[in-house]
Formats: C-alpha cells, sequence, structure tokens
C-alpha cells in the first residue's frame, strides 16, 4: 500500500435507500470502507449489485427526492453524506471529481472542448481567461491529446471515444482533485482503447497524488491497477481486501463465480464461458439470509434464514461475509 | 487509390475544423427577400409608392399592369402598395408577438424542466390550463373589449396566448437534454445553476428554438389574418396580409389576382423564413462530424 496512510476517505456504515412504487429499495446496505491518499481502490460486481449507486452516493450525487441516505461518507474530514448542494459544490471539481462511463453523452457536443475546460478553471479557481487556455492546453497535453493547442477548439463530435474520454478526464482534473470517482470509465469504449484510458488514469494517479476508486463489472480492469478489491453483491460488500488476497484466497463463493466467469486467454478456443446461473435478486424482495444463497452451490439452510456479516480472513483487510467459506488456499490466477 | 483519397480528406477535416461548406445561393436570395421585406415595411414611408388608401373608382378590379405592378383591388386601391404597407402589420405582429412569447415562455420552460419537482408541476398545470383553451377563442376575447384596437394590442395579446406552446416545446427540449451525463459533469464540478442553465442547456436547445420561433412566426402572420377575418385585426383600412387575404374572399371570381399576390408574400416570407433557419442550423451544427 502506499507510504502515505492517512485516510482521504473514510465510508461508514453507508446506506442508500430509494422509496419507490413496491416499497422501499436498499441499493446499498451498510457500506463501510477507507481509502488512503494516493491509492487505487477497485469496486466491482454485476450490473445491479449497486455499485453505481454507492459511487454517487459517495458523490453526494442523490435524486433529490424519494431517496434515503444514512451512515456517513468523510470526504478529507468533510461530511458528504446528506450535505447542503451549497456545501458540496465548495468539494466537487477541488476535493472529489468524478469521470463518466460514456464519453459520447458526458461531454456538452455543441461546446468547443478547450472551452468546456475553460469553465471549470475561470468559475472555480478563479483564472483569468489567457490564463485558464493556457492552462486548459497543459491539461489537454496532460491526457495525452496530440497537438492540445490546436485541439482545444474541436468539438467533441470531431474526435473519437478515447479522445473524449481523455478530455472527460482532462476536465475531471483541471481543479486537482484528491479523489477520482471513475464509474466504468471503459466500459463505453472500444478494447484497444481501454487499456490505454486505465493506464492513463493510472500514471495521473501517480503523478498528481490522486487516490481513484474504480468501479467496474470488469475483473481485468482492476487486476493490475489496484491495491484493493471491494466485491459488490445486492448492494452489500460481501468481500474485501487486498487486490492479490481477493484473486487469489478469495472466501467468498460469488467473487469466485465472477473470476471465473471472465474469459481466459489460456483457455482452448470455443471454451463454453461460465456464467453464474440463476439472476440478480430482485432488492425488493430481499430476505433475512445471504443475497447470494439463491445461486449458490454451497448454500445451506443456515444461508437462507441467516445474513452473514463481514469476518476476517487470514490476510490483514482481508475479510468475507459468508457462512460456508471456500477453503483459504483455493485459487484463481487472474488472466 | 480510393483510400488515399480518403486519408486525405480525413487529415485536411481534423486540420481544419473550421472549414464548412458555403451557404449557397439560395440561402443568399432568401436573406435578400426577407431583407428586402423588411426595408419595404421600415420605409414605406418614402418609397415612391402610390398611396395604399386611394380608392381610384376609375380603375376597379384592374389586372397587373405597369401603372398597378399587381392590379387594383375591388375599390380601386394599389396591391402593390398596399403588400408593402401590409407587411409592416404582418412582420411587426409576427416577431413582436413571438418575442413576447420567448420572454416569457422560454425562461420558464428551462427553469421547470431544469428544476422539476413543486415548480415543474405548477407551471406546468397553469400552463396547459391555458393550452386547454383555445387560444383563438381567447384572444377574440380579449380584443373584443380591449379597444380602439391597434398592432401593439394584438402583438400583446398574441403573444400572451403564444407563451404555453413556447413553455412546452422549450420544457420538452430542455428536459431530454438536462439528464444528460454532460449536465451532472458540470455540475459534479462544481458549476452553478445559473451557469449550466446558460452555458450547457441553453446552447443545446438554441436550434429547436429557433426553428420552433420560424414556424410559430409564420403561424401568428396567419392568426393575424384569421383576427382580420373576424374583424378584430388593425382597423381597416389599415392593410395587413392576412386582411388583405380576407377581404378578396367576396371578390375572388371577378379579381383572382387580389388573393394571389397577398397570399404569394405571405408564403415568400415565411419560405424564406425556414430555409433560412434549416440552412443556418445545418450550417452550424457540429454535433456531427461532416465526411
Amino acid at each position: 500500500m502506499s507510504d502515505n496512510s492517512e485516510k482521504l476517505l473514510v465510508v461508514d456504515n453507508l446506506s442508500t435507500t430509494f422509496a419507490t412504487a413496491g416499497g422501499p429499495l436498499p441499493a446499498v446496505s451498510n457500506v463501510s470502507f477507507d481509502l488512503l491518499g494516493n491509492e487505487t481502490i477497485g469496486i466491482v460486481g454485476e450490473s445491479g449489485s449497486g455499485k453505481t449507486v454507492l459511487s454517487r452516493t459517495i458523490m453526494g450525487l442523490q435524486p433529490r427526492t424519494n431517496v434515503t441516505v444514512t451512515g456517513s461518507v468523510l470526504l478529507n474530514g468533510n461530511q458528504m453524506a446528506n450535505a447542503t448542494e451549497r456545501f458540496k459544490r465548495e468539494l466537487w471539481g477541488t476535493e472529489v471529481a468524478m469521470v463518466f462511463q460514456d464519453p459520447m453523452t458526458s461531454l456538452n457536443p455543441v461546446v468547443r472542448i478547450g472551452k468546456q475546460i475553460d469553465e471549470t478553471l475561470r468559475v472555480r479557481l478563479g483564472m483569468s481567461r489567457q490564463d485558464a487556455k493556457a492552462r486548459a492546453i497543459e491539461l489537454l497535453e496532460l491526457v495525452g491529446i496530440p497537438s492540445p493547442a490546436h485541439r482545444y477548439n474541436a468539438y467533441p463530435g470531431q474526435l473519437s471515444g478515447g479522445m473524449r474520454q481523455r478530455v472527460v478526464i482532462a476536465i475531471a482534473l483541471a481543479c486537482s482533485p484528491k479523489l477520482l470517482m471513475a464509474d466504468e470509465p471503459t466500459t463505453g469504449l472500444d478494447v484497444t482503447i481501454q487499456a490505454q484510458i486505465l493506464n492513463l488514469l493510472d500514471e495521473l494517479k501517480e503523478r498528481l497524488h490522486m487516490s481513484v476508486v474504480l468501479v467496474t463489472h470488469d475483473l481485468g480492469v482492476v487486476a493490475t491497477r489496484t491495491s484493493r478489491i471491494i466485491v459488490m453483491y445486492a448492494g452489500r460488500i460481501v468481500e474485501v481486501g487486498a487486490t492479490r488476497d481477493v484473486f487469489a484466497n478469495h472466501r467468498m463463493p460469488y467473487t469466485r463465480a465472477l473470476l471465473e466467469s471472465s474469459p481466459k486467454v489460456s483457455n482452448a478456443s470455443h471454451t463454453r464461458l461460465v456464467t453464474i446461473p440463476g439472476r440478480p435478486p430482485n432488492l425488493l424482495k430481499i430476505t433475512d439470509g445471504c443475497s447470494f444463497a439463491p445461486r449458490c452451490a454451497y448454500a445451506t439452510e443456515k444461508c437462507r434464514t441467516d445474513r452473514p456479516e463481514l469476518q476476517p480472513g487470514a490476510q490483514p483487510g482481508h475479510s468475507f461475509a459468508c457462512w460456508n467459506p471456500l477453503p483459504a488456499t483455493r485459487g484463481v490466477t487472474a488472466s | 487509390m480510393s483510400d488515399l483519397i480518403f486519408i486525405a480528406e480525413e487529415v485536411s477535416l481534423v486540420e481544419k475544423p473550421e472549414k464548412k461548406e458555403p451557404l449557397g445561393l439560395l440561402f443568399w436570395f432568401c436573406i435578400g427577400w426577407i431583407a428586402l421585406n423588411f426595408v419595404g415595411a421600415i420605409f414605406a414611408n418614402v418609397l415612391p409608392l402610390q398611396n395604399p388608401l386611394y380608392q381610384d373608382y376609375n380603375t376597379i378590379n384592374a389586372a397587373p399592369s405597369l401603372h398597378h405592378l399587381f392590379g387594383t383591388d375591388d375599390i380601386g386601391r394599389d396591391i402593390f402598395a398596399r403588400i408593402v404597407y401590409g407587411s409592416r402589420v404582418s412582420i411587426a405582429v409576427g416577431f413582436g408577438s413571438m418575442l413576447i412569447g420567448y420572454c416569457i415562455g422560454a425562461p420558464l420552460g428551462m427553469l421547470a424542466a431544469y428544476r422539476r419537482g413543486r415548480f415543474d408541476t405548477i407551471v406546468t398545470t397553469i400552463m396547459y390550463i391555458f393550452l386547454a383553451f383555445p387560444a383563438i377563442i381567447a384572444t377574440i376575447a380579449v380584443l373584443s373589449f380591449w379597444t380602439p384596437r391597434s398592432v401593439f394590442k394584438i402583438i400583446i395579446v398574441i403573444g400572451l396566448a403564444s407563451v404555453p406552446l413556447v413553455y412546452r416545446v422549450i420544457r420538452t427540449a430542455t428536459l431530454s437534454i438536462s439528464t444528460k451525463d454532460f449536465v451532472v459533469a458540470a455540475k459534479v464540478q462544481g458549476a452553478r445553476d445559473r451557469r449550466i442553465l446558460m452555458k450547457e442547456l441553453l446552447p443545446n436547445i438554441a436550434p429547436i428554438g429557433i426553428s420552433f420561433l420560424l414556424i410559430g412566426v409564420a403561424t401568428v402572420i396567419a392568426l393575424e389574418g384569421t383576427l382580420a377575418f373576424l374583424g378584430l385585426s388593425v382597423v381597416v383600412p389599415t392593410p395587413s396580409w392576412g386582411n388583405m387575404i380576407n377581404e378578396s374572399r367576396t371578390v375572388l371570381q371577378q379579381n383572382p389576382w387580389l388573393v394571389i399576390f397577398p397570399s404569394l408574400a405571405l408564403c415568400l416570407f415565411l419560405l424564406c423564413l425556414n430555409f433560412i433557419g434549416d440552412r443556418l442550423r445545418h450550417h452550424f451544427d457540429v454535433t456531427e462530424v461532416k465526411l
């Protein structure tokens, strides 16, 4: 882990519940974790596991109505949970910034990309027009856009998806945030571009001493670029630990199922892709037991009636929520 | 070879993103026509026109000639002069009332769609109540009592009647944009609401707003004609394109020129406006790369 042991983000017992026509929907339940300075943490899980809601709740980006947030999100000592818009606006951009999933929709299509970076610099940092432009060109160069002074005047429509995502990152970095939330930053991109963008994020994290929360459903994305991984299922953390431990010594059957369902290069061609049987639970009909029990090969009667809490594993910082954990030595290596 | 050309084109496109195709001859013709109309409307007094109100009983229902370019009507007035003078009322009513409609309807629509919640519910409900009443009946009711009639009053009444229509269009356009990620992205960069409305939303809904504005101008010019038909527009004998068309209906069989020329003036004016709008929107569209 990092030398800097100061905790940048402390999430404590965070729950996000939506009021829906079908009753309360617990999208995120009792999530606690912390993040150090200059650390990258990965949040993985299937679609609907609550990872996007979690990242948005940490940002303080819930809808204005029909949502209840309990617990605490301490960002560099500032309470983000249930904070006022005015308070969060001061932190947005300078303390925490966000990279969105789809670079096709996260840039304003009718504004020149340079102006979109300028905006933030002039409004938040009070820069003059010339200074902001110079800084914007610097930022474009920083994120690896060729001939940045020229591209400054381009419209998003004139750039490729990978280029746009670089611009999105440049905008996010404009006010030098301490924490960067990347919600599936590569899902909307070509596979060949994905690695470039992830490497860029990694490199920028080191250069600018940021922390990064990398939300993804792709284990390959988090494997080499995170120090720790959080595995989410049905809005809860089911396993958390150092990346190495989660890949090699995971104890929760769900984590194993996730790992096994990612295709491996070493497989013979035409190997059938392993899938997790069943489908994610309906969060409106959550039971008292383990949410994964209906899809789990190891489930017992206890799993269906009592919810397992996170318990520490053998390695420091590793914990999992399971009544019938896999043997500690079992290992599936990352592809 | 064709690959090479393609690559060359791509490179030049990237290097010169500002280069755009010319607007075309037809566009400039339309601009010229609209300009001519405006010049006519503004300088009708000083132009060498005949008196639009002078009734020459020796030349009734005359066909176009050198002396009367567009002929004369059933009481011997020069149609050409009446069309030029009539453009004053039509253009003023068309643009003036849409200006009022946009000044009130557009900010409300944007705000309602961006804010949502109670503000949106209340304003939208009020607007829909107004929409439920046929605008023409409301305008008739107000104009019957608000006398003496003048262009100014007509502009205000039609302008207010157009507010709910403008509101609805702008609100819908804003709604479709305000949920996009770039609005959230601007927000989490610390942008304030006013900034998001002006810098993020407005440039995106402007093309829709302008298109609807031009259609609105056309509709309002026609509506002024309808009011004229009911005797609720400017007091006769002041000409407007609308009331000229309506007056012509009694002598349609004897003198078809009487309906053809004002209709042509109205039609060409609106056609040019719409063509200009369409061309400009295409010209300034930056959302798709033109290869």
